[in-house]
């Protein structure tokens, strides 16, 4: 498949005909939030009618609240803790994600890290037994647990076990941030092909910086070209 | 040589580790869990101890009583659970026992929130517990420097028989940089004659002890102590300048409010306005030398902070008030945005800022 465009238009209604829900789970610091945003934001450039869902209760920094404001301008809905609770460190979900099980359109869910990030899912076990969908497991071969085949399968089985419910299909989101290079993707992409080889598994995307996207040659899986929404502040150069 | 992409709080954890810490006792708090959780998994690993003790005065005291048989130890925890382990540093610091303490701090007084925040400063640097004690503060800009400065951390408590606290935030434990990891070596820990260990292992009584009841006994081990401190003020003072050989206007900042600053820094040079910066890395013993002997050569200074002017007043100090020391400063889990810091600057420097 060409990695200048990542699905075209077709493919993305039909991807989303057969899966009505994509749930992003995997280690903490794997990547989940940023890929499922772009993921989101991709669907939504389509012309998809998509909503994100907050599920991460575990890390109360760099999460999918903080930029809110900014989806909703696009037109995405975000379904996440309101108001005094956005910032307060409390287990609490909103109802209102019920509703991505009734409405039509698309959600995305960002689930948090690891197997105990995983858990706040296995709430939904019922629901997503039911309606069509995908759960992605993100991986990247630069964090300490997830570096080896054997490592990232034991992160994957643990969040397995915590939500009750069965990963379809590997991500590859190798990165090391800003020193990233197309080398350091492909290397990652070599090491996940193995292990969903092993496992039965696809590997659905790689997920690259959009700069980098274009330098990965044809690596055999589809490029989804990532825009950075979690930075430090120090990184926020608006209106110098 | 691996390069990997780490949290903080992993690399606070990770850097314990392969400095050869084997035993932590503590209780979790945002934005710290996630150290914990790393330590729970990784010291059984290497056949070490993680324990989460019943409160953070439980933690403190197991602490004491690990150091006290000569082992490597370390706790954690963010403003709340601090405050609660003032008596045993205090403790530590008299009964000369070395350990690591890492403060991730969070917006306060009190249960405050889970927001990144400075405001700890004073109870680190100015004591926290009672008596005549200090302890030296560590604070790192970088997950890299995280890293390494938590595993030096435990040499310097080694070295000086006294507790090593690290100090960052909310922002520094969460976001996630390269690292670069060294191969995992032996090493080699230095040899605790003074510690608890048994009479099989060294001759006579090894007392591990603050109580020391006779006050010509106490003003003799106070006057011990001081020494000691006095030894670190002269080797210890770490700090970094940026930009200083021309700089006017020079920003003082730590920690996150630092990365900040270098941003600000680079953005008034581009507008012809002469900035630089110093970062204290050592909060205590404060860099008193340094900005002491080059503070003449600039027309003002701007402490920047997450608190209210903490540190301002160790830079006033240093300064002597040869020339004025702003404040900027945001509070209670906010941080402050570049663009406002940049105003401030562009405000003393073009007018009021003369010296």
């Amino acid at each position: 498949m060409s990695n200048e465009v990542f699905f075209d238009r077709k493919e993305v209604s039909q991807l989303t005909i057969k899966n009505r829900i994509s749930v992003f789970t995997g280690g903490f610091g794997s990547g989940k939030t940023e890929t499922a945003l772009n993921y989101a934001l991709y669907l939504h450039s389509c012309g998809e009618a998509v909503t994100v869902v907050d599920l991460d209760l575990i890390n109360p920094y760099f999460r999918v609240r903080v930029v809110r404001e900014n989806l909703e301008s696009k037109g995405i809905k975000v379904i996440s803790p309101d108001g005094k609770l956005a910032g307060a460190d409390v287990p609490a979900l909103p109802a209102a994600i019920y509703s991505i099980f009734e409405g039509k359109g698309h959600a995305v869910i960002d689930v948090g890290g690891d197997d105990i990030g995983a858990t706040a899912l296995g709430r939904f076990k019922e629901q997503l037994n039911v309606v069509p969908r995908k759960i992605f497991f993100v991986v990247n071969t630069c964090r300490l647990h997830t570096r080896e085949q054997s490592g990232i399968i034991k992160m994957m089985r643990g969040v397995e076990r915590t939500s009750r419910l069965q990963v379809n299909a590997l991500i590859c989101n190798t990165n090391l941030g800003r020193r990233t290079d197309a080398n350091i993707i492909l290397q990652g992409y070599k090491v996940i092909t193995g292990v969903a080889e092993q496992l039965g598994l696809p590997v659905a995307f790689i997920a690259a910086r959009r700069e980098l996207a274009d330098q990965l040659g044809c690596p055999g899986a589809p490029v989804l070209p990532m825009d950075i929404f979690m930075k430090p502040p120090w990184e926020d150069f608006i209106g110098l | 040589m691996t390069r990997l992409l780490m949290k903080g709080n992993e690399a606070i954890g990770e850097a314990a580790v392969r400095a050869g810490c084997r035993y932590f006792f503590g209780y979790p708090i945002t934005p710290q869990s996630e150290l914990t959780h790393y330590l729970s998994r990784r010291l059984p690993e290497v056949g070490g101890l993680y324990l989460q003790a019943e409160s953070e005065v439980a933690s403190i005291n197991m602490v004491y009583g690990a150091a006290g048989a000569g082992a490597r130890v370390m706790t954690a925890s963010s403003g709340p659970g601090i405050s609660l382990m003032q008596e045993g540093l205090s403790f530590m610091a008299g009964a000369e026992l070395p350990c690591v303490v890492v403060n991730l701090m969070r917006g306060g007084p009190g249960l405050g929130n889970i927001g990144p925040s400075q405001a700890d400063y004073a109870q680190a640097t100015k004591g926290g517990g009672h008596g005549d004690y200090h302890m030296i503060v560590l604070a790192p800009n970088s997950v890299q420097e995280i890293m390494d400065h938590t595993r030096r951390a435990f040499d310097l408590a080694d070295q000086y028989r006294n507790p090593v606290m690290v100090m960052a935030d909310g922002i520094m434990a969460q976001m996630m940089e390269p690292v670069d990891l060294e191969e995992d070596g032996q090493i080699q820990l230095p040899a605790k004659p003074w510690a608890a260990t048994g009479t099989a292992y060294h001759e006579g009584r090894n007392v591990i002890n603050s109580c020391f009841v006779i006050p010509e006994e106490m003003e003799v081990v106070n006057l011990r102590l001081e020494k000691k401190y006095q030894q670190m003020r002269q080797s210890e003072q770490l700090c970094d300048g940026y930009l200083l050989e021309d700089a006017e206007i020079v920003l003082v900042a730590f920690g996150t409010a630092s990365r900040l600053c270098r941003s600000v820094v680079d953005k008034a040079r581009q507008r012809g306005i002469p900035a630089g910066l110093i970062r204290p890395i050592t909060l205590w013993p404060f860099p008193y030398d340094f900005i002491g002997e080059i503070a003449g050569t600039f027309k003002c200074m701007l402490a920047v902070e997450m608190n209210m002017g903490q540190m301002q007043e160790d830079v006033q100090l240093a300064v002597k008030g040869r020339i004025p020391v702003y404040h900027y400063g945001r509070l209670g889990g906010m941080v402050p945005v570049a663009r406002d810091i940049l105003e401030e600057v562009i405000k003393l420097y073009g007018g009021g800022a003369e010296r």
